[in-house]
């Protein structure tokens, strides 16, 4: 392998600057470092999680059913999928009808068929997207970090000047946004490792270059005024502390990012038109997976891209889910793919890991779980008389899909199942969420027990550090 | 000078010499470069490196005295050689230093091998390295001299050799054997003798009391917690060793048991303690080592038996009293007369620190402006306070600004809604699973409400401040320990009583002698019903009764009604005898003021503060004066103490360090919502003044704030970034930093950037002369005017008619000035 980093790595390129700035970090955490810096040989640099918010149904997607198509009056009940199956590139593996493209990658990466979502008494998105994103069910003690934010603390940024944890396309002006901001935090680690937000991948540009307005040649004009009126104001009176230090080095650094040829990477119109537009064909989803797969290459550490969670739009699909999802498959089917060739193609899928997953399932008739539901929320008939009843309206978390290439994931395999009838719930090998985590964090090379100390205890990556990542799902290295 | 028959013997030897010297050229390229480098290949990991690998460099210790010792027998027999004046023993001689050099370039192999396995993290490693690879190419050469050149040549590079060879010998032992390897024989090295409060052991002949047992038991615990709990303990067991219950103490770990009881000598603990600190095996492997007593205590108790109490054990965290003390005020000491001043005089005289003078006008007024009211004083009222010639002016400035009720409030609301996780929106709301208090906060902290009944109502709340105890629910079923019942504990312990019972709401606590049930039965006068005690949210069938944390306090009638049980509880907290309480809110405030409480992290009121005296005089004066809270900060911002010279520290941690000594005010960022206040009223209003919550506060609100105030407005990215928390969890103190989120949002942040453009646009209209700018800017955002070269500069970069674009610019470098952004 060229160029493994590792911390040593790290340590080595990453300018004084910015280390300065990472150790000297206050955040009310004080380190009580996992047992090793490593707890093997990473696998994997950088993580792009591609989140299908509002729940992506299974049977729809990529673990379909036996088709029913739709008549009038036909019982719900019959109906376990709402599309044709089709195959992919792995023998005896179909996915749902309009999914083709990524079926056609299936065999550079993990096929996960038995998620089991956090059961929490009652369905709420952004309550259940907390748990996924945090391992921890809300509300918590202290305000926990996102996996995000964990990579960031623990790993620190690849490249110095791309911030370390990109959040792209969920906007926060949205239904149930206070809750989505709940977990879109580093928490307790300090908001240092906090997400770096676009909302919209086609203006990320706007969020690293000088503002409106202002060209470069003004940007370094007003950096150097600012810089020449600190060394010419009288310092006698406050010398040098951490906190005049840290603003220095935070402006320097922002400055750094701002005036960067790295910039450019968020600037899309950069790319070939004709790979522009096969991510452009379904909008802000495909954009920003075109701008994950370019940070990605620049040395973004973790990066998140949404379909955009907003209450009833889509995949949280409670009326009209056949019609819906057929545009939800379309806006996720030809950019997830070609990202995922594009990374092949350049070797980056080696050291970069993808993984495509939603915070639970739909059912047309289950809403929670088959031997525990909880109170309704969809109205849904058990006849369906007409076809804005025909799809997966309820929620359903006892079996959900989740997609996983890249960063030392297996090729071509295949991992647990759910059953052929109703309710096709998980029957083998049952996935939950601090697996998913420490199977990311393994491939990382961070280590099973890492935690910070706050107020007198660690808090742990997943649950009393309990979690063990899934070596079945990693390549023997 | 050679003689022929040497040069003859030497050259007809020469063919089987080159040889040798290829294969050890051939050597040497294998080691140095080939074997690391394959080594690295195949297992850069310090814990997975190849068995071969590891072995070999595990043979360095032994290696590594061949070229010392053959290369000292060489030059000793040059000497020898060199005094007889002969060369008998020059094949002998030549031999040797080829054996040497061999051996050295193995030494070195295999060295860079072990350097590789094992993580040394000293510094001396390079040293030793450099030395060692200096003395294979020294001793390389000297063999190859040995061959062509003089004899001066040859002595004087083995000389140099044998002198490289030496040194890298002793960095060596260095590293194994610790820095003080050598000098630790010396009388004066001496290991810390720093003492605990020692047991006398010839007291303890024959069997020990039960008492002693506890005692002696404790004080190793002791000893135990502080220097090995953090690596053998609970949250992590390094070695798979733990050493924090007897039973633990007695399996040892991976290596086997750590000691043998009644014999200290045979036992492992105490070799590895008693190694010397550099020794890679010693421990502590990180931190001061033992002292020479706490070695001796730890010895005692294995020759003891490790006795262990039957029993409950004695705690081993320090636990604060609980009731109020009004400690005598020290005296009047020169100039020294305010009750605060002579208490911090007495620390002063303790700690060997001399006053500082007080800081002048321009800072003081500064200071207490953003203290008192979060804003900045307006220049005007800078220029009128340094001319007021009178006496008492500081004092009078002080009372003024208490005065203005609604700034305070509107300041101080920013502080409370933290504390109170008080917010105008966030999760929680849409399910009806929270309600804020703001309307009742505001209009408390306007009045200025006597601390005690503040109290009162928010544990007894009517409906306006019930929010605090009702918590946050989520929609759907929740963790036992974040019941709203357990997190109104919770917060009521931490808040006001600077107590973390969290841990102790899942289990019993580590890091206090709270207990789960302590924990459930404060949180049962909370409940309509007992709760069941959950063990990490494992239901266990028992509940705990109903009782207040410090039983002192008074009983709670468990057969009460809540509101009931809610209003005796806030009658016992509230009491003055109740001086933890009071303890914890003056400590909060001092650390609002101070930049760091007397006792630190503000939340552990267990901690030992850095004086007792000041923090007990200061909670028991507060009762005195009636809960004042005013009252309290006007003592706090008139004493001498305030006014002494801010003190800056070079990095964060060191403000929580246990070795932390007062000695003024920390240097603080101004928070999130005085700087946005800051910017709004010198340059350009952030927020228009729809963004006011205006609703959540009384109707009065809009005729009492001079601007759109940044605490009463919902938090945005920019606030964010500037460290307002979101307050779904009870924050009580901000992280001080920058950093690179902060900075982008200030550098390029649409609502940042804009509010400069719109002040631009006014400033330029008002004062289209650059110097005249460049003045009223200076005056207006650091209350003075520019020194000659700031000007110079700034009005360099403004040209003498400021362009719209210069002025923007301008006015953005002065609001991230470190002057602007710090209360110094």
């Amino acid at each position: 392998m060229k160029s493994t980093w590792n911390r040593r790595e790290f340590l080595k390129r990453s300018s004084a600057a910015t280390l300065a700035a990472l150790a000297a970090s206050a955040p009310v955490a004080s380190i009580l470092n996992g047992c090793r810096a490593h707890a093997e040989k990473p696998s994997a640099d950088t993580v792009i999680l591609l989140w299908m918010a509002g729940g992506m149904a299974h049977t729809e997607t990529f673990d379909p059913k036996r088709y029913t198509p739709f008549e009038k009056g036909i019982e719900g009940n019959r109906v376990l999928s709402t599309f044709k199956s089709l195959p992919t590139a792995l023998d005896g593996i179909q996915f749902s009808e309009g999914l083709q493209a990524i079926g056609s990658v299936m065999d550079k990466g993990t096929l996960i068929r038995s998620y089991v979502a956090g059961d929490m008494g009652f369905i709420l998105h952004s309550r259940h997207q907390y748990h996924w994103h945090t391992c921890y069910e809300p509300p918590q003690t202290v305000a926990a970090p996102h996996i995000g934010s964990w990579i960031a603390k623990k790993l620190g940024p690849l490249n110095p000047v791309i911030p370390a944890f990109i959040d792209i396309g969920q906007r926060f002006t949205v239904g149930e946004a206070e809750e989505l901001k709940a977990f879109h935090t580093s928490g307790f680690l300090g908001n240092e490792f906090g997400p770096f937000f676009i909302p919209d991948p086609s203006q990320g540009l706007e969020s690293v270059r000088p503002p409106i307005g202002m060209d470069s040649r003004r940007f370094e004009r007003r950096n150097q005024l600012y810089n020449d009126l600190i060394n010419k104001s009288p310092v006698g009176e406050f010398g040098s502390d951490y906190q005049k230090e840290s603003l220095k080095r935070s402006m320097e650094q922002a400055y750094r990012l701002l005036n960067s040829p790295e910039s450019k990477t968020f600037d899309l119109s950069q790319e070939p038109k004709e790979v522009f537009d096969i991510y452009n064909a379904s909008g802000r989803f495909g954009l920003g997976c075109l701008l994950a797969r370019r940070l990605a290459e620049q040395g973004a550490r973790f990066i998140s891209v949404t379909t955009e969670y907003e209450p009833f739009k889509g995949f949280d699909t409670h009326e009209n889910g056949h019609t819906r999802m057929v545009g939800m498959k379309q806006m996720i089917d030809g950019p997830v793919a070609q990202l995922i060739k594009d990374l092949d193609k350049s070797g980056r899928l080696e050291r970069t890991l993808v993984i495509l997953a939603s915070e639970f399932s739909r059912d047309i008739m289950v809403e929670g779980r088959p031997d525990a539901r909880v109170k309704e929320q969809v109205d849904q008939p058990n006849v369906l008389s007409d076809m804005k009843f025909y799809g997966m309206h309820r929620h359903f978390t006892d079996g959900c899909s989740i997609l996983m290439f890249g960063g030392g994931i297996k090729k071509g395999f295949v991992y647990g199942k759910t059953a052929d009838e109703r309710p096709c719930k998980t029957v083998q090998d049952p996935v939950r969420i601090d697996q998913i985590h420490q199977t990311i964090y393994h491939a990382l090379g961070i280590p099973e027990d890492a935690n910070y100390e706050v107020e007198k205890r660690p808090f742990y990556t997943t649950p009393d550090g309990k979690g063990k990542p899934l070596m079945e799902l990693l390549r023997a290295q | 000078m050679k003689t022929k028959s040497t040069l003859k013997k030497s050259s007809g030897l020469s063919l089987s010499w080159i040889v040798m010297i290829r294969v050890a050229a051939v050597l040497f390229f294998v080691s140095v470069f080939l074997i690391p480098s394959f080594a690295k290949e195949n297992g850069n990991d310090i814990e997975n490196g190849y068995w071969l690998w590891i072995f070999l460099g595990k043979l360095h210790p032994l290696v590594v005295h061949f070229p010392i010792g053959v290369l000292c027998v060489a030059l000793l027999m040059e000497v020898i050689a060199w005094k007889r004046k002969s060369v008998d023993f020059m094949a002998a001689t030549q031999v040797l230093i080829v054996v040497g050099a061999v051996s050295s370039v193995l030494a070195v192999a295999f060295g860079l091998l072990l350097s590789n396995s094992e993580d040394y993290g000293s510094t001396i490693l390079p040293v030793h390295q450099w030395l060692g690879i200096a003395t294979m190419v020294l001793a390389t050469i000297t063999a190859l001299a040995y061959f062509r050149y003089s004899l001066l040549v040859q002595r004087t590079l083995l000389v140099f050799t044998v002198v490289v060879v030496l040194i890298a010998g002793h960095f060596g032992t260095m590293l194994t054997r610790g820095e003080d390897y050598l000098t630790s024989a010396l009388p004066s090295d001496e290991p810390n003798e720093k003492s605990q409060s020692g047991i006398s052991y010839a007291a303890y002949d024959g069997p020990l009391s039960d008492g002693q047992v506890q005692e002696i038991n404790l004080q190793v615990r002791t000893i135990l917690a502080h220097n090995c709990y953090s690596c053998h303990g609970r949250s992590k067991a390094k070695g798979k060793l733990r050493l924090d219950t007897r039973e633990f103490v007695m399996k040892g770990g991976e290596n086997g048991v750590i000691l043998v009881p009644g014999h200290p000598e045979k036992s492992e603990i105490i070799r590895r303690i008693e190694l010397s600190p550099h020794h890679r095996r010693r421990m502590p492997a990180k931190g001061k080592r033992l002292t020479r007593e706490e070695i001796a205590t730890i010895r005692f108790w294995i020759q003891q038996g490790v006795p262990w109490p039957q029993g409950p054990e004695k705690s081993l965290y320090r636990v604060a009293a609980l009731e109020p003390r009004m400690p005598v005020i020290p005296p009047v000491y020169s100039g020294v007369t305010l009750p605060i001043d002579r208490f911090v005089n007495s620390y002063f005289q303790k700690n060997k620190i001399i006053w500082g003078s007080v800081v002048d006008d321009r800072t003081y007024i500064r200071r207490v402006y953003l203290d008192v009211t979060g804003l900045l004083p307006a220049p005007d009222l800078i220029d009128a306070f340094i001319r007021n010639a009178q006496q008492d002016k500081r004092e009078q400035l002080v009372r003024a600004l208490l005065n203005q009720n609604a700034d305070y409030a509107q300041h101080w609301l920013t502080f409370w809604n933290d504390a109170l996780r008080n917010d105008y929106t966030g999760a929680g709301y849409i399910d009806g699973g929270r309600s804020d208090i703001t309307k009742w906060l505001y209009s408390s902290l306007k009045n200025n409400k006597p601390y005690d009944a503040f109290v009162r109502e928010l544990i007894s709340p009517e409906k306006e401040s019930n929010g605090f105890i009702r918590g946050i629910k989520w929609r759907g079923s929740i963790n036992a320990s974040q019941r709203i019942e357990m997190q109104a504990a919770q917060n009521v312990s931490q808040v006001f009583l600077g107590l973390n019972i969290k841990c102790a709401s899942c289990h019993d606590s580590f890091i206090n002698d709270w207990r789960l049930d302590d924990a459930y039965a404060f949180a049962n006068i909370f409940a309509d019903s007992s709760l069941e005690i959950n063990r990490c949210d494992k239901p266990t069938g028992k509940r705990a009764g109903t009782r207040i944390l410090f039983a002192k306090l008074g009983k709670i009638d468990s057969a009460a009604f809540t509101k009931d049980r809610l209003k005796q509880l806030a009658e016992y907290l509230t009491q003055p005898k109740d001086g933890r309480l009071y303890r914890t809110l003056v400590n909060r405030i001092w650390a609002q003021l101070m930049g760091r409480g007397i006792i630190e992290p503000v939340d552990v009121m267990d901690k030992e503060p850095w004086s007792q005296d000041l923090l007990d005089w200061l909670a028991s004066d507060f009762v005195v004066n009636g809960y004042d809270v005013k009252k309290l900060i006007y003592a706090i911002l008139t004493s001498r103490t305030y006014q002494l010279p801010s003190v800056g520290v070079q990095d964060a941690e060191s403000i929580n360090a246990p070795e932390y000594v007062f000695r003024g005010m920390l240097r603080r960022r101004l928070t999130a919502e005085q700087f946005a206040d800051a910017v709004s009223a010198t340059l350009q209003p952030l927020y228009p003044d729809s963004a006011v919550e205006n609703k959540l506060f009384p109707t009065t609100i809009e005729k009492e704030i001079p601007f759109a105030r940044a605490a009463l407005v919902k938090n945005d990215p920019l606030l964010s970034a500037l460290g307002r928390p979101n307050r779904e969890t009870v924050s009580t103190s901000r992280a001080s930093q920058a950093n690179l989120l902060q900075a982008l949002e200030l550098t390029n942040g649409v609502q940042f950037n804009e509010a400069i453009r719109r002040g631009a646009i006014r400033w330029r209209e008002k004062y289209p002369d650059a110097v005249q700018l460049v003045r009223a800017v200076y005056r207006s955002t650091l209350g003075r005017l520019p020194g000659k070269e700031e000007e110079a500069v700034a009005v360099k970069s403004l040209g003498q008619v400021p362009t719209m674009e210069a002025t923007q610019d301008f006015m953005w470098a002065m609001t991230l000035h470190p002057e602007f952004q710090l209360i110094y």
